[in-house]
């Protein structure tokens, strides 16, 4: 058993006392009934699982939950899909991320059990290009790279691809001509 | 005397069932413990844009993770139920040539013990069996062979999940978890075949679209004997004898031209592979039996609802527990994607008996290795086909096929996926004579279902190889032997039916030959390959035409507005993500000039105020017995229909349409004539002259005739219900590749719709007579005056209904790894009159790159080295990813309807097919090398090349 802590959508998780083979999806799912994050594979392939990790140092990461323990998430800051909306006094989700609106916007899922994880993928994304603008020529690069991993079997990509460059494109400051 | 012992449909009308969806989880959830958030409504409000959908109606929801799906539900998120749960997991055989001599749980340390086993004697103790259609073993006994990979044969229950969990990791992988015994042989070598079918035509004297010598539509079905487990067909030929002489006179005629003639002929085995379908979500059930209420509560991750309902019914029924129940709740929220895999699945009902012999709720969810060891699978064919074409004209003129099909270890849709797969074989092409022969076997393999494409996939493929192959063979554009050979309208297909509507075949055909992909395609090689050395290009085409239904559609649609003008839909089909809320929301603008409010899907027992009652098989009821029972008013062959066979548009469309329209004339309309009758017009002078619903328009989302005030839903609402006039319709309605008509007298009226059955609510100024006729249901059910259902012998017909897709594909070969580069495609597609074209553009996109899994990357091997073993998951099986698909360079063509009276067809399964032949043949047009079984791996291209 290990006792961890951590920031989940900037709320105080823990002190919790967890069993050490507990995945970090398990806890999400099992302790804490946050079921927005999916579980596709179990074994790290699928990236439906995908959170982020906030860093000391002002940079995110993303990370799969189904094959990270929990522990290794003790003392961090976790962002799940739960935690980019803003909602009012009410609890009710009033305005998304810009990423959670160009999904939308562009009809990029179907199903939805990838878009958590391309959510989260596609906001670290963007939130490095505002660290580190690239040249507009790399975008399509950029995001095959960013993205290239999570599998998505209802859409065919295109249209989340289409929906992050758009996004891209329409932000100031996160590429450079 | 029992409270169960009821017959099936009159203890399904006891059950309260609460089949949910979309907005209404959020009633079924409860939202304190579960934190998550609301969706305000200004934001949802956004969905309708300015005439066209601005987003998915469930896509806020998605977006930002909201409780929607089956498998986020926990007992504590369910309203009433207590908050702490059991955790099931399903142990299952992975032999299936051992004798089953019982399980070992020993590894289990001791504070992780299940707190139930649960075996077959356990079933048998409690009379618990599987639904008929599932067929019997639910749990396998001691001392007998599985009869498939993946046989369950213990469900084991645990208090809590760190037990589950403790356990699970221990038993899963274990060899020793299941003990084995003596070997034997497999099960399925002493089975008969699961289904066999032969289509026979032979083409009359007055050509593709006159009276056949023979063919199923006009002659009827015929079955072979099997001896030694092996189909036997009628041997000798009589054109005068029986259906099955008959045929095998005209087989045996056509078989003989084939010999004699100076055709040329084209033989040709192929192959397809074990396909698991690998939708996002995994099955998972969540259930719990409240003794104390007699309540049964499910929640269920499934496509087809009704169907759990009907034969959970059944599964309760010869239960001990039959006196214990009163009522069955089902919860059927989203779904993550389900390509067929969740219709007629078997895991609910493991769900099922999971909570009848537990004390608590229990939660079962697959994890991906169990998903891919225990899931409905697409079936492989083997296919042997004879394809006999004029040297001179380039018509076909014969085709012989013998297919075989593994349906797996346990029958599921297999009969109607063979015969579909067989009847498809033809494509686009017209044939005047045709003997297609296919056979079902079952086998140790994990069993096969509904998977998306429904054996056209296999089947139409190997078509378009043999057509691409024979050109090449005759020297002849592609093209050109296709254009000489397409189906026109009217033109008998191989069933002798007449497929529905125009086929534009020739428009896409046309169109695809003038793209730059096909015409730059040699120049465009040799560039390619000069420039990009190791690489090889290849450019590759097909088109197939898929049907859409099922032959036995029934669908329901509620259609009602409020007071304030808001507009609810409540629909039968669910949403496992094509959009069928958005674009049923969407669909009733065009009569109520406005999208949808809200939408609710996965409706069960809603549906009970229609009184309707079905006794016989759709597919196999008399035209004698039809006739008798379609007097009955509440007699329809099939209450209600899957989600499945691409059947929302057009089937789940027709009924939103028909209530919407109905709302609108019987409520909307009359409520403006009376407020432009009243206010705006000289009535006590002149009789009003603007009360031709011909002049109706909806404007800016206001309803104006003839030059007068716009006037708003909220206002006509308000008057419609102030008037007491219809603002509620639900319809059902029954198609067997044509739709039954039913007369009803609505307002002294008699209207003829294409319905088989109608009820109406009236808005609260309803006079006292019509509060009486709505009585305690809310609703007016009419009795139908007259009706015409379709004849059965449409049954014969197998499909008329199709939507046409091809795709060109440009590709790159590595030669050093064999890897193949999609360098771009483009598809064509037909289908008719879109509703919104970004969900038709997502379908087309996501089912060509499922069609290039098929053909390049997906595999799952037969036998113990396949999925049935449980080892098999995403780290071995390669689905395409974004790299693999040219995602920046996948283009298509939507084809516009030829008038806005075109159908809305369905379109989910053929997009992903052409791709499939088209990357075939351009792997050949790159190395030169042709393969005749998928998918093509790299390794094959690999040695290909060396």
């Amino acid at each position: 058993m290990s006792t961890i802590a951590l920031s989940i959508n900037n709320k105080a998780i823990g002190p919790i006392e967890t069993s050490d083979d507990i995945m970090m999806i398990e806890f999400l799912h099992e302790h804490l009934n946050m079921t927005g994050t999916k579980f596709g594979c179990g074994v790290g392939v699928c990236h439906a699982c995908t959170v982020i990790v906030d860093n000391e140092d002002g940079t995110s990461e993303s990370v799969r939950t189904c094959i990270n323990g929990v522990s290794r998430f003790n003392g961090k800051k976790i962002r799940t899909i739960e935690g980019h909306a803003k909602e009012n006094e009410f609890g009710e989700i009033i305005k998304l991320s810009p990423v959670q609106e160009t999904f939308i916007e562009n009809f990029s899922f179907q199903c939805g059990w990838c878009t958590s994880g391309f959510v989260n993928e596609t906001t670290v994304l963007v939130e490095r290009l505002k660290l580190m603008p690239i040249h507009v020529s790399e975008i399509e690069t950029v995001i095959d790279k960013a993205l290239g991993d999570h599998i998505c079997r209802c859409t065919g990509y295109v249209k989340y691809y289409q929906a992050v460059k758009e996004l891209i494109l329409a932000t100031e400051g996160l590429t450079r001509s | 005397m029992s409270r169960f012992d009821l017959s099936r449909r009159s203890f399904i009308k006891q059950c309260v069932v609460g089949g949910v969806a979309v907005y209404s989880a959020p009633m079924l959830f409860n939202a304190g413990k579960a934190n998550a958030a609301m969706i305000s409504d200004e934001l949802m409000e956004q969905w309708k844009g300015t005439g066209k959908p601005k987003f998915r109606l469930d896509g806020v929801a998605k977006v930002t993770g909201q409780k929607i799906y089956g498998r986020d539900y926990r007992a504590m998120d369910m309203d009433g139920w207590p908050d702490t749960q059991h955790y099931g997991f399903i142990l299952r055989a992975n032999k299936a040539d051992h004798r089953f001599e019982g399980i070992d749980l020993s590894a289990i340390p001791e504070n992780a013990k299940p707190s139930q086993v649960i075996t077959a004697a356990t079933l048998n103790d409690a009379g618990i069996k599987l639904p008929v259609f599932f067929g019997d073993k639910m749990l396998l006994e001691k001392g007998q062979t599985p009869d498939y990979l993946g046989h369950a044969v213990a469900l084991l229950i645990f208090n809590n999940f760190a037990s589950f969990k403790a356990a699970k990791t221990r038993l899963q992988f274990s060899d020793s978890a299941v003990i084995y015994g003596e070997k034997t042989p497999l099960t399925s070598e002493s089975k008969d075949p699961l289904a066999s079918w032969r289509i026979v035509r032979s083409e009359g004297e007055n050509g593709a679209n006159g009276v056949d010598n023979y063919s199923t539509l006009s002659d009827g079905l015929f079955f072979p004997d099997y001896v030694d487990h092996q189909p036997v067909w009628p041997t000798e030929g009589d054109k005068s004898g029986s259906t099955g002489q008959r045929a095998i006179y005209y087989a045996d005629q056509m078989a003989q031209q084939m010999d004699e003639e100076d055709w040329f002929i084209f033989e040709q085995d192929y192959q397809t592979q074990s396909i698991e379908p690998m939708m996002m979500e995994p099955e998972a059930f969540n259930g719990w039996f409240d003794r104390a209420s007699g309540t049964l509560h499910t929640v269920l991750t499934i496509q087809s609802p009704h169907d759990f309902y009907l034969q959970a019914g059944e599964m309760i029924e010869h239960s001990q527990y039959k006196d214990q129940i009163t009522k069955l709740v089902v919860h059927s929220p989203f779904i993550g994607g389900g390509f067929g895999a969740k219709d007629h699945s078997i895991f609910p009902y493991y769900g099922l008996m999971a909570s009848l012999l537990t004390d608590k709720p229990v939660h079962i969810a697959n994890d991906r290795f169990e998903q891919f060891q225990s899931g409905l699978k697409r079936h492989p064919f083997k296919m042997h086909h004879k394809l006999a074409i004029d040297k001179k004209t380039l018509k076909f003129k014969a085709l012989i096929s013998n297919m075989q099909i593994d349906g797996g270890g346990r029958l599921n849709f297999t009969g109607s996926v063979t015969m579909v797969g067989a009847s498809a074989l033809q494509g686009v092409y017209y044939l005047p004579q045709n003997d297609i022969t296919a056979v079902a076997y079952s086998s140790q393999n994990p069993d096969c279902g509904s998977m998306r494409g429904y054996g056209t996939l296999q089947s139409m493929s190997s078509m378009e190889m043999m057509v691409n192959e024979s050109a090449e063979k005759l020297n002849v554009d592609p093209f050109k032997l296709r254009l000489a050979n397409i189906m026109q309208p009217g033109y008998r297909n191989t069933q002798g039916a007449i497929p529905n509507g125009a086929l534009r075949y020739q428009e896409i055909l046309e169109l695809a030959q003038k793209h730059d992909i096909w015409i730059n395609r040699q120049q465009k090689k040799q560039q390619f390959e000069a420039n990009n050395p190791g690489k090889k290009y290849g450019v590759g085409f097909g088109i197939v035409t898929k049907d859409y239904g099922t032959g036995a559609n029934a669908p329901s649609t509620q259609v009602s507005i409020t007071k304030q003008g808001k507009i609810v839909i409540r629909l039968a089909s669910m949403e496992m993500g094509t959009g069928t809320d958005t674009s049923q929301g969407t669909l009733v603008q065009q009569y109520l000039g406005n999208m949808a409010d809200e939408v609710f899907l996965g409706e069960v027992t809603l549906w009970d105020v229609m009184k309707l009652k079905e006794t016989d098989s759709p597919y196999f009821i008399s035209q004698d017995k039809q006739d008798e029972m379609e007097k009955d008013p509440r007699w329809t062959p099939v209450i209600a229909m899957a989600s499945s066979a691409s059947q929302s548009s057009y089937f789940q469309s027709h009924t939103t349409s028909i209530a919407a329209k109905i709302v609108f004339e019987q409520g909307l309309w009359p409520a403006a004539i009376e407020i432009w009758r009243t206010q705006f017009f000289n009535n006590d002078h002149a009789p009003a002259d603007f009360t031709d619903v011909n002049n109706a328009h909806w404007v800016d989302g206001k309803l104006t005739a003839a030059g007068y005030p716009p006037l708003s839903i909220d206002i006509l609402a308000h008057k419609a219900h102030t008037m007491g006039l219809v603002t509620g319709v639900m319809v059902h309605a029954f198609n067997r590749w044509s739709w039954a008509e039913s007369e009803f007298v609505i307002e002294g009226k008699s209207n003829k719709l294409a319905i088989d059955a109608l009820a109406l609510q009236y808005g609260s100024g309803a006079s006292d007579s019509k509060q009486a006729l709505m009585g305690k249901s809310g609703y007016h059910l009419l009795d139908r005056t007259r009706v015409s259902y379709p004849n059965t012998s449409m049954n014969h017909a197998m499909v008329t209904y199709y939507a046409p897709c091809a795709t060109l594909c440009e590709i790159a070969v590595q030669e050093g790894s064999g890897e193949v580069e999609v360098l771009a495609t483009h598809t064509w597609l037909e289908c008719g009159r879109v509703i919104v074209e970004k969900l038709v553009e997502g379908q087309i996109e996501g089912g060509l790159v499922m069609g290039l899994g098929h053909v390049l990357h997906e595999y799952l091997p037969l036998g113990e080295e396949g999925a049935g073993n449980g080892t098999w998951n995403l780290n071995r099986y390669q689905v395409p990813l974004a790299k693999h698909v040219g995602v920046w360079n996948l283009t298509h063509t939507i084809l516009p309807p030829l008038s806005e009276s075109d159908p809305t067809k369905g379109m989910a399964e053929v997009v992903m097919i052409p791709i499939v032949p088209a990357i075939v043949e351009a792997v050949y047009q790159a190395i030169g090398t042709r393969f005749y079984h998928l998918p093509i791996s790299k390794k094959e291209i690999k040695k290909a090349l060396s």
